[in-house]
């Protein structure tokens, strides 16, 4: 909260110039910086300021006089839906296609999956944005392009968001799977006589889930932060496009209440993916 | 196989279902221009783009706006000037109701400007109404009331200025100054109350804004039920929306201007207009060489300004040779911008003392196209000799540098907020206006600075553009910016819709005469 506060303060631009636009008077501008007790030394600033987030107020926006809480709150929920529906999506192909690539390694699907692995993984996320909207909105007509409402608007993004996962975890899934299959239990649970299905479900994913669920943990933070190009391809209404408009227009208290609400949220994140360890392996233990 | 083959069929039915000119289902009229959240609903904090054109829908001034520019009556009927120009009588119309049902009246208009100017409001544009007597010292807390404002009944409205400004009516179209009823509640900006063309229904953040028909209009009221104004920050995500029929109206974006006009179907749907905006690079007249007018007109010679036009935003504009825009009074349409001329470029620096050339700092916002032109304009002028280092910052970090006079030069541009030269002339060039105020190139003439202090205080309309198109000349010559160009709108409208016109002014385009119209 400090390195945020002080690198705010250093950096350049000053936000009651942007708050009065481009015509304004030195009167106004002496004025609102007074207001907003900008004029004051910067221990004082950072006193006032961390004096009203312990009594849980972050404030209000300089530019749009509305409360922090409440933009956070309206906002924060639409980047949850849809990085849990990327995440969701990015689980349910990245496993599928890793799973189904493990069981013939070197056939035409590893093959296939691995080249569309390699284009996911370097395409930027917006660029593979723009691309679903050609394909799926302007061409096919299928999807809307942007917006925000109900689950038609939520598939696009949440594949573009979703795309370098789905890549990433196919991978790890897959060689995760090879390592597993290749143990002495695998064997047994063959030997057994159990159906093929039961052993890559039962036995074996579940083995390979630890290295799964680190990448889908590490990336849920990714999602949550690094929407911000999602969010602006696709106009939807969340966090990410918040903090981008409050940084241009220096809008301090709003930078600071995002950026310290988004690393609260960050190590929760944090720790249920070490909770979920515990989970999908016994033998982590978490006392 | 069965599945299969169902989902095939679906896809093919839906293939079939895209029709691409038939006009929309939807009733509701849908804008796409706004690329971010607006500040507020409240016009006291009117003080960016789609915030003044919101505030334009739900609100009236005395005044406002057409979509050509031109000034025509609001909620004031007609008014009259006193002959020394110091005081307007505004007659105001009667029977008109706010949103709510509440009169408008007398009171109401000094009231909102009373809002307007308050310290409390924080607002921050109080400068179009500081013409007013007594506004300035009431926004510096100096006074407690607006002395040179009063109400001699309901319908009339007597404003007094400090000096005679004959264009004070073109500021009170500006959104700063439109009028709201009294005891506004604290949560105003998000649920506006006037007496506008549209009622306020409901304001998604950064999603959109959604206004509904005001049945109950004193003119003539929308032909269409409602409104709906979208907010997408990225260009090409507006295209695929207006492409996909989502969207009535786009804004073309520079780099899709020749997709456009050369694609004939694309081409039928564009329609454009003069834009009240200039693109220059304030010249720092104060920083070392640079104070050397030479110095300064050899940086116009060297600037291949058509090429930067023609190259980086397909030929959408107009050169510049001054600061009024051709659809402006007071521009001189014959005067020829600098031509490109490396050769005089480098006898007027040689001439300046400087045959080796010179050292100067370009600063350029991040903001698409300006770093383009500033890469052009560095190699245009390393020919003359002149090494620029571009200086690349964002808008916010550039526009405090310029204001406090540490960028040699830097790259601008300038929309108007009212169609009069003198908010070309004033704000950008006088040195009443340095900083802050918007005269980064610290320019300071005192010749220029009386000629155009005196045409605001001319009362007669010819002889008041006559001095405008002499500052505007004088200040030319002076070469206090290097003149690049100015710049033309370029919309894309639906077939479907008719009865919208491109506004020159942000603010002139109210949606009021367009409709989806149907074709069977």
């Amino acid at each position: 909260m400090i390195v945020v506060f002080l690198l705010l303060y250093v950096a350049p631009g000053d936000p009651v110039q942007d708050m009065v636009g481009e015509r304004a008077d030195a009167e106004t501008i002496a004025r609102l910086r007074k207001d907003l007790h900008l004029d004051e030394p910067l221990p004082k600033q950072f006193i006032l300021y961390a004096g009203g987030v312990l009594r849980g107020d972050l404030g209000k926006s300089y530019i749009t006089q509305r409360p922090i809480i409440e933009d956070i709150r309206e906002r924060f929920p639409k980047t949850l839906l849809l990085a849990g529906t990327a995440m969701l999506l990015a689980s349910i192909l990245g496993i599928t296609i890793g799973v189904l690539s493990s069981r013939n390694p070197g056939g035409w699907f590893d093959r296939l999956s691995l080249g569309f692995a390699y284009l996911g993984i370097s395409f930027p996320v917006y660029w593979v944005g723009l691309i679903l909207i050609l394909i799926f909105a302007v061409t096919l007509h299928w999807l809307p392009p942007s917006g925000y409402g109900g689950i038609k608007y939520l598939v696009l993004p949440a594949l573009a968001l979703g795309s370098r996962s789905i890549a990433f975890l196919a991978r790890v899934t897959r060689s995760a799977m090879l390592d597993v299959l290749g143990g002495d239990f695998v064997r047994t649970a063959r030997a057994k006589g159990l159906k093929e299905r039961s052993v890559i479900m039962r036995h074996a994913l579940r083995n390979a889930l630890i290295p799964i669920v680190t990448v889908l943990g590490l990336d849920f933070g990714y999602y949550l932060t690094g929407s911000i190009l999602t969010e602006t391809i696709f106009s939807w209404p969340g966090i990410g496009r918040y903090v981008v408009n409050a940084i241009a227009r220096r809008d301090l208290p709003a930078i600071n209440g995002s950026v310290l609400f988004l690393s609260v949220v960050f190590v929760l994140v944090n720790l249920i993916t070490d909770l979920a360890y515990a989970k999908a392996d016994p033998r982590v233990a978490f006392n | 196989m069965h599945t299969r083959r169902y989902s095939f069929v679906a896809l093919a039915v839906m293939v079939a279902c895209t029709g691409g000119e038939s006009s929309p289902a939807r009733r509701s009229l849908i804008d796409s221009r706004d690329t971010y959240d607006p500040r507020s609903l409240d016009p006291a904090l009117s003080t960016d783009v789609p915030t003044g054109r919101a505030v334009g829908y739900v609100f009236d001034g005395l005044v406002r706006f057409t979509p050509d520019a031109q000034i025509v009556p609001g909620l004031a009927r007609e008014w009259t000037v006193s002959p020394d120009g110091l005081t307007y009588t505004f007659h105001l119309r009667t029977g008109v109701k706010f949103q709510d049902g509440r009169p408008f009246v007398a009171h109401n208009v000094t009231a909102s400007f009373q809002r307007a100017l308050d310290p409390a409001t924080k607002g921050g544009r109080g400068w179009p109404l500081y013409p007013i007597a007594g506004a300035k010292d009431y926004a510096d807390g100096k006074a407690s009331s607006v002395s040179g404002m009063t109400t001699p009944n309901d319908s009339t409205v007597v404003i007094r200025l400090t000096e005679p400004f004959a264009i004070f009516p073109k500021l009170l179209a500006m959104p700063v100054a439109s009028i709201v009823p009294d005891s506004v509640p604290a949560n105003f900006g998000e649920h506006p109350i006037g007496t506008g063309p549209w009622k306020f229904v409901e304001w998604k953040h950064d999603d959109y804004l959604l206004f509904a028909k005001n049945a109950g209009y004193w003119d003539t009221p929308p032909k269409s039920d409602s409104l709906r104004a979208r907010i997408i920050p990225e260009p090409s995500t507006a295209v695929a929306e207006f492409e996909s029929g989502n969207v009535d109206v786009l804004y073309v974006p520079e780099g899709e201007t020749r997709n456009w006009e050369e694609t004939d179907d694309k081409k039928a749907m564009l329609e454009t207009a003069p834009a009240l905006r200039v693109f220059y690079i304030a010249i720092n007249t104060t920083r070392g060489p640079l104070s050397d007018p030479r110095v300064r007109q050899a940086l116009n010679y060297a600037t291949d300004a058509a090429g930067i036009l023609e190259g980086i935003v397909s030929g959408r504009g107009n050169l510049a040779a001054g600061v009024i825009p051709p659809s402006l009074a007071g521009s001189d349409t014959t005067r020829k911008r600098y031509p490109h001329d490396v050769a005089k470029a480098k006898q007027l620096l040689a001439a300046a003392g400087h045959p080796t050339g010179i050292d100067v700092e370009l600063w350029s916002s991040q903001t698409p196209p300006f770093p383009r032109i500033a890469q052009t304009v560095q190699a245009n002028l390393a020919e003359a000799g002149v090494r620029v280092k571009i200086v690349q910052r964002d808008a916010s970090s550039m526009r405090e540098a310029a204001r406090s006079g540490k960028t040699d030069m830097a790259l601008k541009d300038w929309y108007a907020d009212y169609p009069d030269a003198e908010d070309f002339l004033y704000p950008l060039l006088h040195s009443a206006n340095k900083g802050v105020g918007g005269n980064v190139s610290f320019y300071s003439n005192p010749k220029f600075d009386k000629l155009v202090s005196d045409a605001r205080r001319e009362q007669d309309e010819a002889k008041r553009v006559s001095m405008y198109r002499d500052a505007d000349q004088m200040a030319y010559d002076d070469a206090p910016m290097i003149y690049l160009f100015f710049y033309k709108e370029l919309y894309a409208v639906q077939p479907w819709i008719t009865g919208f016109v491109v506004p020159s002014i942000f603010t002139g385009q109210r949606w009021t005469d367009v409709q989806i119209t149907r074709h069977p």
